[in-house]
């Protein structure tokens, strides 16, 4: 498959949303917004950080590693679909590393910065940070690449470096910069700026809406004490993906287990993994206080990828280690708790065409892959796999919380997406499963962009409807004497 | 002449070459176990997929069922020049000798015609690895000068050491092409643990530090901003960035 976009598309792809009087105030030439931030001694001040962040962190292990290893084969070009779309060799992986790499190398080992007096080498300039800024944030760290480098080395960690860099000059997409601000010290509390009555009145109506169609009372707990599960979804999840949180509901109605959604902190979202170690570690602690107000015994994230990773992976950094609260994803909970026979399901309930979209936060490294494949065997007639899927997947183009800048939309839809449109299309499938609000939101536009024919949809979105409520049947009769 | 300097690379240079080349190959191996260890240490999570890791490493260290799904020619052309790297230096005939006198023990060599087969083979992939860097752009975008000097010189003690034991050539071109031999060969492994051939030792070790690197120090974040003197201007605040200059009096020295 050609996935080289042409001329016409290139223009689009790359017209940056902002004007000239900015970019010049600024001194910054990146196609996403960012807010204002101090220019003096830029140059000094992205070393000073990176110079801090090396001392408190480990990544100097890695980048001596890296650095030591790169054998420059450029075999992770096969991989990559943002080069395999523009074919520009800054959008290559190790060319793209290479720039803080070479930073490194100049500035933090002893060899460089001999060289660097030998040949006087300046050292960093401005326009390599532009670069950099540029660069760090076309990649969408969905970590195909590193599946390709024979010498094992993650790109997606010297991203997720560059950008905390970055970060520390206040050079972030200002998408990101605001919901985390709103997150951590805004009055809601959460990305969204969802007030909690707003979200109890948004649960009750979803409540009465599955009473209307269900004919049972299928509740939200909220503020349950000691219940087993504390549920943090993509809290988008609550403005957007209603029946996705239906199902969700649907499903602990039909197992019985106690779970609940804490007025305290209820949103799973954490920019941090995309662009800073110190708001993954803040926003973890939001969780980890509720759990602890509500006497929680584990951790589940709802449909939502990066949610998901930073939880599973990032609560046991931050709060405890090895006596962390389990955290579990809502795909792996449908799927145990229908092996295990508590939650029954109709087969052949979907009867159109579906395939299964892999979030790389899930399956790259091998964690939700069989799972959801399983569950939706077992209620869809008619469902087809693409190519390639599982830990191969391609990303949908959104990832590394790109999909949250809505200002570089053509350039998600046109280079990021790309692949993943045309391996849509290709299914001729009428719903395509993403459990995962990023992705959800990316490949909705990625259809309507590039004109395929086919509908987003959570997997609990299709599992609510072939739910057997076995165990309430009697609830349900005594339910429909009362009304 | 010529054969006192050939002498004198193969006997003490070749010592002291091979010498520095397990030294500095020690060095950077216990450098990164080191790492490895104070990362771990500095870790409240201290959760390691082993499984995981060992699997894909396996699967890169013996790459047969992966190295073809991308670039297959590439992939196969790679191998079998990695292939060649590692046996013909080591149980070639005429090298045992050489290992001998260090180690004090021998193994079998491999048959003259396997070994001269396989060494023309590492000189054939030796080039096409050359031109291929040359010639495929991605390749170019991305290559260093070390990249392309490799190949060329892993040619000349092979190339020489072919015609020095196949080639009917006079006496003289012969020690001519055995000198240069024996110290390219000797420049060569000196120069391993100092360039991307380093990997022959670190290669394994990559998946375990990625996995190490992805476990964050608890707190790191916090001491970062403190050490940059903007303990309270966390990046999420109104306009943290924004003005510097009345920060500075906090500022903790950093090396640079």
């Amino acid at each position: 498959m050609n996935l080289l976009i042409n001329k016409e598309e290139r223009e689009r792809a790359f017209k940056t949303p902002k004007k000239e009087n900015v970019i010049e105030k600024q001194q910054l030439s990146v196609r996403y917004h960012v807010e204002d931030f101090a220019l003096e001694n830029r140059p000094q001040r992205f070393l000073e950080a990176f110079a801090a962040i090396l001392k408190h962190t480990n990544y100097r292990l890695v980048l001596d590693h890296y650095v030591r290893i790169s054998a420059k084969c450029s075999r992770c070009t096969s991989n990559c679909q943002i080069y395999l779309a523009t074919g520009d060799e800054q959008d290559i992986p190790c060319f793209r590393s290479e720039l803080l790499l070479k930073v490194y190398r100049r500035h933090f080992t002893i060899s460089g910065m001999l060289r660097g007096r030998v040949f006087g080498d300046p050292g960093l300039q401005n326009e390599q940070i532009q670069e950099m800024a540029e660069s760090f944030y076309n990649c969408t760290a969905c970590k195909r690449c590193s599946i390709e480098c024979p010498m094992g080395i993650d790109h997606a960690i010297i991203t997720h470096l560059g950008r905390y860099i970055l970060s520390e000059l206040g050079i972030t997409p200002r998408a990101l910069v605001v919901s985390t601000r709103e997150q951590l010290i805004g009055k809601s509390g959460n990305t969204s700026a969802i007030p909690v009555p707003a979200l109890l009145d948004t649960l009750e109506f979803l409540t009465e809406d599955m009473e209307e169609e269900k004919g049972i009372n299928i509740p939200f707990p909220i503020d349950q004490d000691g219940a087993e599960y504390l549920f943090l979804p993509a809290v988008s999840d609550f403005l957007m993906e209603a029946e996705t949180l239906m199902g969700n509901a649907a499903v602990f109605k039909a197992t019985g287990d106690s779970w609940t959604i804490g007025t305290g902190y209820f949103d799973g979202i954490n920019y941090g993994l995309f662009y800073s170690d110190h708001i993954l570690e803040e926003v973890l602690h939001k969780i980890e206080a509720e759990t602890k107000r509500l006497n929680i015994k584990t951790i589940l994230i709802g449909e939502c990828g990066h949610a998901s990773r930073s939880a599973k992976y990032f609560y046991p950094t931050y709060c405890g280690g090895k006596e962390a609260l389990p955290v579990v994803n809502i795909l792996e909970y449908s799927w145990k708790a229908w092996k295990e026979g508590r939650l029954k399901i109709k087969p052949n309930v979907i009867k159109e065409k579906v395939t299964y979209h892999d979030p790389c936060n899930f399956a790259r490294s091998g964690w939700i892959v069989d799972q959801p494949r399983e569950l939706l065997k077992a209620f869809c007639q008619d469902y087809v796999e693409m190519t390639p899927s599982g830990r191969d997947n391609i990303c949908c183009g959104g990832g590394g919380g790109t999909v949250s800048i809505d200002e570089i939309r053509p350039y998600r839809t046109t280079i990021g997406g790309r692949a993943k449109a045309e391996q849509i299309r290709a299914t001729g499938a009428k719903y395509c499963v993403a459990p995962c609000a990023n992705c959800k939101k990316q490949l909705k536009e990625l259809m309507e962009d590039n004109n395929v024919d086919c509908e987003i949809v959570g997997l609990h979105d299709l599992l609510y409807q072939a739910i057997i409520f076995e165990n309430v049947e009697d609830e349900k009769e005594i339910h429909h004497s009362l009304t | 002449m010529l054969e006192t300097w050939i002498g004198f690379g193969q006997g003490p240079l070749f010592r002291l070459c091979l010498a520095l080349m397990l030294l500095g190959l020690t060095r950077i191996f216990l450098l990164t176990i080191i790492g490895m260890i104070e990362a771990l240490r500095r870790n409240e999570d201290k959760i390691i997929p082993w499984k995981d890791l060992i699997g894909k490493t396996i699967s890169w260290l013996f790459p047969l069922k992966r190295l073809f799904n991308k670039r297959p020619v590439y992939s196969l052309i790679s191998l079998i020049f990695h292939i060649g790297l590692i046996i013909v230096p080591l149980f070639l005939a005429a090298h045992l000798l050489l290992w001998k006198n260090v180690t004090g023990f021998a193994v079998s060599a491999i048959p003259k015609l396997f070994a001269d087969n396989l060494t023309l083979t590492v000189i054939i992939c030796s080039i096409l690895l050359f031109l291929m860097r040359l010639f495929y752009q991605p390749a170019r975008a991305i290559s260093r000068k070390q990249d392309y000097l490799w190949p060329i010189l892993l040619i000349i003690p092979f190339l020489t050491g072919y015609i020095c034991s196949n080639g009917s050539i006079s006496p003289n071109a012969y020690l001519l092409l055995m000198l240069i031999h024996v110290y390219s060969a000797n420049l060569i492994m000196v120069m391993i643990p100092f360039t991307k051939i380093a990997h022959c030792v670190l290669m394994p070790f990559s998946q375990l530090v990625t996995a190490i690197g992805w476990k964050f120090p608890k707190g790191a974040g916090g001491r970062v901003i403190e050490t940059l003197g903007l303990k309270n201007r966390p990046t999420w605040v109104e306009k943290p960035r924004l003005v510097y200059e009345d920060l500075t009096p906090e500022k903790e020295e950093v090396s640079v």
